[in-house]
């Protein structure tokens, strides 16, 4: 670690070199754009969900209305709630058993073809996620890849398109590569000598996995779930094109609100929900994890 | 020692290899079945998508390329783009030299926060931004969805440059300092130049996901319009093949970008080491 | 290059009758609570090749820091040539530090490496390639070398580039933190040799850090034995080796036997057991330590003879080559003895063996 300080001492830099240390200093533009970015917008968000119902006063008006109409049983809001963190909850199992193999192959198995391999798997992230999409509905719908191929032997395609399974089906699809990506890092770092030793020691397979690859790639596992699950249950693309609005995703109530209905203060209040399910787990679980270490420094 | 003298731990590892290995290909072809679909529905010379494709045909693509509405989609795209990958940049290789080089007292908060607009859900910050933007009267246009991509994209960069300055070796400036090298001519002869692999994949990851980005973009572009925005616009109503097509082409465009930076970042490696 | 003068035979007398290049007045540096520097006062004469020795944590690579400008002492003064440099930069000190990772520019070549001070300085590409080859030719790398990318040498010839380097600045003093300890024995015994050549034909002071006691015996002037932050003791390698200030010094030194002794009425000296009485050499304090070393140890009986002798067990030889080293039991010590092969036949092992040793050739140490 660069000993910045020492070299800043060094040239006789002043004062105020060392109130603002050449750190702080790199970091400001990046907390001014998060600020602007990222702070401001979702406080402005809070304050809109105080305010009047249907109305633009933010900052002027306060009330609880919002949050009432939503825990409001008669509303049937919180179904989309509750069908998002459902989703999402499933789509984070499934993707931890289609992931977890592929990642101790990328750590272990696939040599010098874990490379390219990766980079397999990191370019659909280019690729807009809608585009990758509508190409499950090509492959699905009536008429298509799946159903005319089927067509040769005389079958015709199930009816997938447009339901819920449709819609689980592309959230694992698309948040693949963000459960793959940490699980590879957090099982590469698990040094392959403490396997050897333990095997050296008579451990089983199994035991080997138990005691001390998965402990040790945890961190890395925890990340992968985390970020999987607070972005599974923000989506709304998979709904609207695979799902076909057989269910609505609570994102796809918060546009509606922002957007056709013009009730801002009622949308803010879903995405303030929302925001409390994603940034409580977000600071608790990465409260936890030392990031150098994951990241690789020495 | 033969295959035949393997012994039954050796044989259950490489029947599990096996496994893995199958696995993982199935799973890269279901990630690439719809890119593949896409470019079906692009050739078939039909308006509505039917498989298997009675008539090929390429016609749909030149239209694709001809288009005036497209070309304009695609101008915005990469001003988008473009600008994005500049400021990002500059603000990410600061924000990395403070995640990873520079030992300071924020060091660990900042290491946090940055990753919080990663573990965001798109669409929402992009509501979000919506909502802030007209609250503040701010007209919305594609310069304020490159707004918006920053946000999300900065800290992805940062990452993405950090992880490369894990490695750098201190000394290595302390040493050039030590023999005569004023602080521009480290950073000028030393940093610069062993980062710059870092900043380049950077560079390309900011270009790329900003090229890509749908949710920031849909609701943030007011009245310009990315492509990943008329294609979704297109896939909900009014479907023309020419949306497989372009969505193909921006598909095969990233994959050269991809290709040529490789490429010349190992060109660039081989001369630097004769 | 001006032709330097040829180094001069450093006897400590004459080393101190020259303006001592390098003076430290009460170094000190603190991280936090602990102190890794602890007030150093040392003088260094030009020219001389000076080894500060030390276990790891004695800080020796902080103060090696401090010298060349990478850290800033809290306490004391760095006066080189007259003049303080406290505030001068590591840019602007007429020093060099080699590096125990020598630090080279992975994406420079050798030649470029080697040029580099001369670069910032502003002399020509051409000068610079003129000095960059005349001072490869100087550290015996092959001319060739010079378009080659240093990430493709080997570790001695690295060692040599980053020499190289080094010269290239002309430096007054060369700062070397423990540069040869990653390397095999073979290779660090022949640099070893190159380094105090080098030293000698072009005369520059050298300060050099390691933890290898051998690495300081072969190459230094005088070596400076670094404890806590603080200097225990200074001398030159026949000095610190024959007598070491204190116990520290002596087992930091190699391996030694130590007896704690006290004085009897009768003016022997004797172990708590039943070990002794020993006569001691020479006016010596009422407590202390006896410490002999194992190649002034023998075994005795068959004709051999020692003053001082103690009876014990034979528990394992060791073969060092054209030594015997051997280890006695006597009630819980473990003693050392080494004498050459054709000396005297090899004991049994488990057999009872008397060992002894002459007062003259023992020391005695009062910490």
């Amino acid at each position: 670690m660069a000993n910045v300080q020492g070299m800043a001492e060094a040239t006789g830099a002043g004062w105020r070199d060392r109130l603002f240390s050449a750190g702080a200093r790199c970091a400001l533009p990046v907390y001014v754009l998060l600020a602007a970015g990222f702070l401001a917008p979702l406080v402005t968000v809070v304050a809109f969900s105080f305010a009047t119902p249907r109305s633009f006063d933010a900052f002027r008006s306060f009330t609880l209305a919002n949050y009432a109409a939503i825990f409001d049983p008669a509303n049937t809001v919180w179904l989309s709630f509750a069908w998002s963190i459902a989703l999402a909850a499933t789509a984070v199992l499934i993707l931890l058993l289609v992931a977890y193999p592929i990642a101790y192959g990328l750590a272990r198995v696939f040599g010098r073809w874990a490379g390219l391999i990766s980079l397999l798997f990191v370019f659909p992230l280019f690729v807009s996620e809608n585009i990758r999409l509508y190409g499950w509905v090509l492959f699905f719908i009536r008429g298509g890849v799946l159903d005319g191929t089927l067509g040769y032997v005389g079958l015709s395609a199930p009816d997938v398109l447009y339901t819920v399974g449709a819609t689980l089906f592309g959230m694992v699809y698309v948040y693949l590569p963000f459960m793959l990506f940490p699980m590879t890092l957090g099982l590469s770092t698990v040094p392959r000598d403490l396997i050897e030793a333990a095997r050296d020691m008579g451990a089983s397979r199994l035991q080997i996995w138990r005691e001390i690859e998965l402990p040790l790639a945890m961190p890395g596992v925890l990340i992968g779930v985390l970020l999987c699950f607070v972005l599974s249950v923000g989506a709304v693309a998979e709904a609207k094109i695979l799902g076909g609005q057989s269910i609505i995703v609570i994102t796809h109530d918060i546009e509606i609100a922002f957007t056709y209905a013009q009730n801002w203060p009622l949308g803010s209040a879903l995405a303030v929900l929302l925001m409390l399910v994603v940034g409580g787990l977000t600071l608790a679980v990465i409260g936890r994890i030392d990031l150098d270490r994951i990241l690789g420094r020495r | 020692m033969s295959a035949d003298a393997l012994g039954p731990a050796e044989r259950a590892q490489r029947r599990s290899d096996r496994l893995i290995w199958t696995w993982t290909l199935v799973v890269v072809l279901a990630i690439y079945l719809p890119i593949l679909c896409g470019l079906l529905a692009s050739l078939s010379q039909g308006r509505y998508f039917r498989f298997p494709v009675p008539r090929w045909s390429a016609d749909w693509w030149t239209r694709t390329l001809e288009s005036i509405e497209i070309r304009l989609l695609v101008q915005t795209s990469l001003k988008m783009a473009i600008a994005v990958t500049l400021i990002a940049v500059v603000v990410a290789f600061f924000g990395a030299l403070a995640y990873a080089r520079y030992d300071w007292k924020g060091r660990g908060v900042f290491q946090k926060l940055v990753l919080l607009p990663i573990f965001f859900p798109q669409p929402v910050m992009g509501l979000a931004l919506l909502l802030w933007f007209s609250a503040l009267g701010i007209q919305l246009s594609w310069q304020t969805a490159v707004f918006a991509h920053l946000v999300w994209i900065v800290p992805v960069v940062t990452l993405v440059m950090a992880i490369q300055m894990y490695g750098f070796d201190p000394a290595l400036e302390e040493a050039a300092f030590d023999l005569g090298a004023s602080r521009l001519q480290v950073f000028r002869e030393i940093t610069l130049p062993i980062l710059w692999p870092g900043i380049w994949s950077g560079a390309l990851f900011a270009f790329l996901l900003s090229w890509g980005n749908f949710p920031l973009s849909l609701y943030t572009t007011g009245p310009d319009t990315a492509v990943p925005e008329w294609l979704y616009a297109k896939m909900v109503a009014g479907y023309t093949p020419m949306v497989p097509a372009l969505g193909s082409m921006s598909t095969i465009a990233a994959a050269l970008l991809l290709l040529v930076a490789g490429l010349a970042l190992r060109l660039r490696r081989r001369r630097v080491s004769p | 290059m001006t032709r330097p003068e040829p180094a001069l035979a450093l006897a400590a007398a004459d080393a101190m009758a020259r303006e001592p290049i390098l003076r430290l007045s009460g170094i000190a540096k603190r991280f936090g609570t602990v102190a890794a520097v602890d007030g150093v006062d040392l003088v260094v004469p030009e020219g001389e090749f000076l080894t500060i020795v030390g276990p790891s944590g004695c800080g020796k690579t902080t103060l090696l820091r401090i010298l060349a400008g990478l850290e800033q002492p809290g306490d004391g003064a760095i006066v080189l040539r007259g003049q303080v440099i406290n505030d001068l930069p590591p840019n602007r000190r007429p020093t060099c530090l080699v590096f125990q990772s020598l630090a080279l520019f992975p994406h420079k070549t050798v030649g470029e490496n080697i040029a580099f001070p001369l670069k910032m300085k502003g002399v020509s590409p051409a000068a610079c390639e003129t000095r960059s080859r005349e001072l490869m030719r100087m550290m015996r790398l092959p001319d060739a070398y010079f378009t080659r990318n240093v990430t493709r040498c080997s570790g001695g010839e690295r060692q040599r580039v980053a020499l190289a380097r080094a010269f290239a600045y002309d430096p007054d003093v060369l700062f070397f933190d423990e540069p040869l300890s990653a390397l095999d024995y073979k290779l660090k015994k022949l640099l070893e040799k190159e380094l105090k050549d080098i030293h000698k034909e072009t005369g520059k002071t050298f300060i050099y850090i390691t933890h290898s006691l051998e690495e300081a015996m072969v190459m230094s002037d005088r070596i400076a034995v670094m404890r806590s932050g603080r200097i225990v003791q200074v001398g030159t390698p026949e000095e610190i080796y024959t007598s070491p200030a204190n116990r520290f010094v002596a087992e930091f030194m190699g391996e030694v036997n130590v007896l704690a002794v006290r004085r009897r009425p009768d003016g022997l000296y004797a172990a708590d057991e039943t070990l002794g009485p020993f006569r001691v050499a020479g006016a010596a304090p009422s407590e202390g330590y006896i410490v002999v070393r194992p190649e002034f140890l023998r075994i005795v009986g068959d004709g051999a003879e020692a003053e001082n002798v103690i009876a014990g067990k034979l528990y394992n030889s060791y073969s060092l080559g054209s030594r015997m080293q051997y280890r006695v039991r006597a009630g819980d010590r473990l003693l050392i003895v080494e004498q050459s092969r054709a000396a005297a036949a090899t004991p049994q092992i488990d057999s009872d063996v008397v060992v002894g040793w002459d007062s003259r050739d023992a020391l005695f140490i009062d910490d």
